[in-house]
Parts: structure tokens; sequence; C-alpha cells
């Protein structure tokens, strides 16, 4: 089994991608204490806009994923100040409706736009680059820029909540809204700032993802289930514990297919659950 | 009660009107007299499948064009409405709105297309309710063995005309062959009714011609990476790669090969390499990639119905629609061939049996080839043309189809000799 050494490096690697498809959705779990539904669908819906930009423009996916920062933040901003803000604190059920409701029209929205036509976007040649490392192992130069790109991701996240006097508040208002009004905090507006924040890592996924593989509009939901396996793996509200989450899941995956390929996707839900039973708060919990 | 005599009213009166304007205008009273004939049409129209029907509006306008909402048979002019209904890309659904078109509608025919998936369970209600249905544009033995068929008695009411997975592995063969490979193939099989069926139709027949297959196994899909079996392609030094998977999953795993150095000399897969929607965005990574051809402008067929040949149909289609052409594009003209020269043999249209009887001994030249439901080689189904494809630099795309096997169907020219994947 020479190949174990190179399937392990590809899990790792491929744990990055899920890493950063899980970033956005462990943001607002752990902060803001909901589960967006419809986090997938939003990551297409960005990566069309991507798309739209290069076909308009003819730039590269670089800047176009630049451009959609700013855009992406926006539009997380007024999602949850004039949608989510509306159900958020009346229970679980409503919130999951409504981003379900949201999942719904994104992909019909989509549909009716761009059609069911699979679309990619190209990467310049990244997405096909290729390093020796020595050894028969080969490490692809997207999948490697993707996990140092989570690694990036974690750090600064780490650093705006933790660090900063904005996080700060984001922390005292997904602590205890109440008592963050009660000290002049306005808790509606420090919402949006998160969601928005979220967007952002949602465009930056968003940009990966369209040079990783195809896409097309009903796209969205197929791989939330792995981001979330990551973010409850890792222990909500810890990023690095997503990080760590998505590894795991991923080099599970890689050591399950040696078996038999039938294998990789239970491996990675078997690992799920065998640490969950054995750890149900997560890895690395905050709460 | 009281709304229920108003519609009644209501529909004495056009009645009424109807007959006026037929006596006013002068036509024979034989003419108001024939029932308007209504074609149930069950398509992918959203959905993952959704693709398949890129070519339907065209096709439509094609016979609006030919017909004009008339059609005679057995010496009447019925006028006809096509009633078309959306699967959602959903069996369940796909059964659902076939029996509202039998029930609820009252077709006197039902067409359908695309993948076993709309086929099987739009053709299963048509058998139930003793309704004419023909189909194309999937597999014949997932059609036929999908549906529980019994070779020895076949259905009564449904028929089905497309290629075969056995006329498949016969026509990739002889290609293999002429590539000039170690002779090793990866099995890209996944857990789908198309991996399954071919997992087990393939490695026996490709075996059998001295071929070795590595078979990683069966896989879920969406697979985020296709590591572990390009690891093992390329430990056990497979040359050739033959699978089933859709697009993006085919993206996901030729990407990854490049990542992983892996560079087989032939790469064959259903589903994926097929559309130029998922041919393009593969870039100068599509050149060579194999394919099967079903229908290409280069068939020495031609239209019944509007006396195209290959290439006038697929260049009307690309001038209307700005699309380059694809394969389904025969297929869907070729069903209203068959749906329209069955209606004009039928004895009395109106009548299921009539309907039925004539579909039975469909014996017409289409576009995509001979069709007659009693050369088999399953009951019920007609066999149509197979060769192999690849993609190649093209003059008016970036990429366009190139025949370049056709050992079992000669009279389809090939358009160049296999050739290994460049890799430039």
């Amino acid at each position: 089994m020479g190949e174990l050494p190179n399937q392990i490096v590809q899990g790792v690697l491929v744990g990055g991608l899920y890493a950063m498809y899980a970033m956005g959705l462990s943001l607002s779990v752990g902060v803001m204490r909901f589960v967006n539904i419809a986090h997938g669908d939003l990551i297409v819906l960005i990566s069309f806009l991507i798309l739209t930009l290069i076909h308009a423009t003819g730039m590269g996916a670089l800047p176009a994923t630049l451009i959609a920062l700013p855009i992406a933040f926006a539009g997380g901003y007024l999602l949850q100040r004039f949608l989510l803000q509306r159900v958020l604190g009346k229970g679980v059920l409503p919130i999951i409706l409504v981003t379900f409701g949201l999942s719904i029209i994104i992909q019909n929205g989509l549909l009716g736009v761009f059609g069911a036509d699979t679309r990619r976007v190209s990467g310049g040649g990244i997405e096909t680059a290729t390093l020796k490392i020595g050894g028969g192992i080969n490490v692809g130069v997207l999948p490697l820029v993707i996990f140092l790109g989570a690694i990036a991701m974690v750090m600064a996240l780490d650093w705006l909540l933790y660090r900063t006097r904005l996080g700060a508040r984001i922390r005292a208002v997904s602590d205890d809204p109440a008592t963050a009004n009660l000290v002049g905090l306005p808790s509606a507006r420090v919402y949006a700032t998160a969601m928005g924040i979220v967007g952002v890592t949602i465009a930056i996924s968003a940009g990966f993802m369209s040079i990783w593989t195809n896409f097309d509009p009903t796209a969205g939901p197929s791989r939330l289930l792995i981001a979330f396996e990551a973010v409850v793996l890792g222990g909500l509200g810890s990023l690095w514990g997503t990080l760590v989450g998505g590894i795991i899941i991923g080099v599970a995956q890689a050591l399950g297919a040696q078996i038999d390929v039938g294998w990789q996707l239970l491996a990675g839900h078997i690992a799920f659950l065998v640490i969950f039973l054995a750890r149900p708060e997560g890895l690395f919990p905050k709460y | 009660m009281a709304q229920n005599s108003g519609i009644r009213r209501r529909s004495v009166l056009t009645g009424m009107a109807a007959v006026g304007a037929a006596s006013l205008s002068g036509v024979a009273p034989a003419f108001a007299a024939a029932p308007k004939i209504k074609i149930g049409l069950v398509m992918p129209q959203t959905g993952p499948l959704a693709f398949f029907t890129e070519h339907i509006p065209f096709v439509l306008e094609q016979v609006k064009a030919t017909y004009g909402g008339k059609i005679t048979s057995g010496g009447k002019v019925h006028d006809y409405e096509i009633v078309i209904r959306d699967s959602q890309s959903n069996p369940n659904r796909a059964a659902e709105v076939t029996q509202d078109l039998i029930l609820n509608e009252g077709v006197n025919i039902v067409a359908t297309f695309a993948t076993p998936e709309t086929v099987n369970p739009v053709s299963d209600q048509c058998e139930v309710n003793g309704v004419p249905c023909v189909s194309n544009d999937a597999p014949l033995e997932p059609y036929f063995f999908g549906r529980h068929g019994d070779p020895k008695k076949g259905f009564e009411w449904t028929y089905h005309f497309f290629f075969s997975g056995e006329e498949l592995v016969k026509a990739l063969l002889p290609y293999w062959k002429k590539l000039g490979t170690n002779g090793v193939v990866g099995g890209l099989w996944p857990n789908d009714g198309d991996g399954i069926a071919q997992s087990k139709g393939f490695p026996p027949a490709i075996e059998g011609a001295g071929f070795k297959v590595v078979d990683p196994g069966r896989f879920d899909m969406p697979a985020s990476t296709y590591n572990s079996q390009i690891g093992a392609f390329k430990s056990a030094g497979c040359e050739i790669v033959s699978g089933v998977l859709p697009p993006p999953e085919f993206t996901t795993f030729w990407n990854g090969c490049a990542q992983q150095g892996y560079r087989p000399k032939s790469v064959y897969v259903g589903k994926a390499l097929e559309f130029p929607a998922t041919i393009g965005p593969l870039g100068d990574r599509a050149n060579g990639l194999t394919t099967e051809v079903w229908w290409s402008p280069t068939s020495p067929f031609s239209s019944s119905m509007t006396e195209q040949s290959s290439m006038q149909l697929a260049e009307a289609y690309e001038q209307a629609s700005g699309r380059q052409w694809s394969q389904p594009l025969g297929f869907r003209h070729s069903l209203f061939e068959v749906v329209f020269d069955v209606l004009k043999r039928a004895e009395d249209v109106t009548n299921p049996d009539s309907v039925k009887k004539a579909l039975r001994a469909t014996d017409l030249d289409t576009i995509v080839g001979h069709v007659n439901f009693m050369t088999g080689p399953l009951p019920n189904c007609s066999l149509t043309p197979l060769v192999i494809g690849q993609w190649s630099k093209g003059k008016k795309y970036p990429y366009d189809i190139v025949v370049v096997d056709n050992t079992n169907f000669p009279s389809i020219p090939v358009g160049g000799a296999p050739f290994a994947i460049p890799y430039s």
C-alpha cells in the first residue's frame, strides 16, 4: 500500500476545501446561533455573480472575486437586517423555514435566469497545475492554495472576533442580546455586520469553488451536509475546530476509499458519528 | 348546481358557435366532426436533467411549420394539440403527470425521452392505462429490464428506440484496439442505475476481448474528490478510462487527474462528454476525449418529416438557436417523426387499439436511422446505430465531435483516425 501516504496527503487537502466551504456556516451557527439552510445556495449564487462579472467584462477570476467581496458583504448585511432579523430569537424553527424558503427561491431564480447548464470559471491553468513532491506523490496547486486559504481565513476571522472591537461587540450580542441592548449596543446592526462578514467568507469560497468544480443552480445543497458535519465535529463556535473537522472527514474518506471507493462517503459519516458519540459537544467547543 | 348548469350552457354556446363558423366558411361537415388529437409529451423541463430539453422549442417549431396544427388520418383532417408536462427530473412526478395526461387530458398517444428516470415511469403508466407510448434517449437494457420486462412477452402499449449497452461495448472495443494501448482499462462506475449496469456488463465483455479491467468499486455522487480512483488507476497503469458520470462529476475527476499527474491515453465517460455545453468549460483539456455518437450531422440519414439531411437539420438548429448542435437534436426530431407517422397510419386515430397497432407496425426511416420495433434485440425495442467519436478542434466551434470508428456501422462516415489524448 504505497498509495496510503499519498491518499492521506490528498485527504488533508480536501479537508481544507470542506473547511472553507463550512467557514461561513461555522460563523452563523457559532456566533449568530442559527442554521442557514441556504448556505450552499448562497455560495452558488455568488459563483454565478462571479461568472457574470467575468463574462461581462472579460476580467480574470481573481479580480471578479475581489469585486464580489463588497457586494457579498452588502448582500449579507441587508439579508440579515431586513429578513433574518425578523425571525431571529423566535425559536429554532422559523429561521430554518425562512432559510429553507430562501434556498428554493435562489435555486429556481438561478434556474430561470441562467438555465440548467453546468458552469465553470477558468482559473487560468491553476486548476490543472501540479507539484511533484517526491515518493510518487503529486499535489495539485489549487487544492494547496485552497488549504492555505482556509488556514488564512481562520486566522483572519479569529483575529477579527477575538482581537478587535467589532469582534467583542459581535460576541457580546451573540452571548446575550438583551444585556447587549441594555448597555447600548445596536444588536440588530451588529448581527447584520456579522452576516456581512459571513457573506465575505461565502464569496471567497464561491471564488474557489467555481474554479475547483462545475456548478449549476441546484449544486448548493449537495455539499451542505459535509460542511455541516465539519462544523459540528469541530465544536460550535470554534473556527479552528471547523478546519480540523474538515480535515478529519477528508482523511477518513480517503482511508475508507482504500478499502473500496464505495466506502468513501460512508467512512466520512462514520468518523463523524463515532466522534459525535464520544464527544457530542465537538472537539473544541467554545460554548 | 347553478355553476354547473352555467358551464353546460356555455359549452353548448361555443359548440354552436363552432358549428356556425364551420358552416359559414363552407368546410365539409366531416371536418368539423373529426375530433381533436391530443399528443402528450412528458419531459424534464426543470431540474438536473433539464439540459435534455434544450432542443424541444426548435423541434416543436419544425413540427408546427410542417403540419400547421392539422393532421390527416383515416381520410379525415384532425386538429392536433401537443400537451406538455414537466417531470421536474423526478420519476415520481413523471408518473403523476402522465396519469394527469391520460385521465384528465385524454391524450391519444404519449411521447417521452431523456434517461430511464423519465422514460420508465411514463411508459409504466401508459402500459397500465392502455395508452400507446413511444420514447427514446434511454439505453435499451435499463428501459426494458428496469421496467421488469420479460423478453418472452414484452410490453403491449409501449415502444422505444435508442442504442443499447451491449452495442456500446461492441463499439468501444475495436476503437480501443486501434488506439494501441497496454489494454488496462480503469472502470469509473458510480453507484447509480447506469454505473451499476455498466459495472456488471462491461468487465466480462472487455476482458473477453483481451483487455484487463481495474474496478475500484461503486461510489456515491456528488463526490468532492476522485483521488482514490485516480490513485488506483495510476498505480495499476491504466491507459484507458471507461465510465459513466454526470458532467459536473467528470470535471472534478478530470481536474483531479491533472493535479495528480495522471495521463491516460483514452477517456470515455458516458453522459458527461456528449454535450458541447459541458465540453466547453473544459477548454483545451477537452481535446481527444471519447464519446459514443448516436447522431451527428455526418449521419447518412434524413428526416421523414422535413426531408432535411442530418447536416441540414444541425445547421437549421444552429441558425435558429445560436447554439452548437448536439446529439439529442436528432432524437428529439425523430421522436416526432415517429409520433406523426403513427398517427397518420392509424386506421382510427381516436381508438387506442388502432393507434397501438400502427405504433407496433412502425417501419420508418428517420433522421437517426431505421425504426422498427419488431427488430429487437429486445421486444418493443428498436436499436439505432452507434459509432465512436472524439472531441477535436473544430472550425466553427472550439471543439467538435469527429467520428473516429465505425466498425459496426460502416455506412456512417468517419472524419478521422482514433488518436491518444495529446496533453499539449
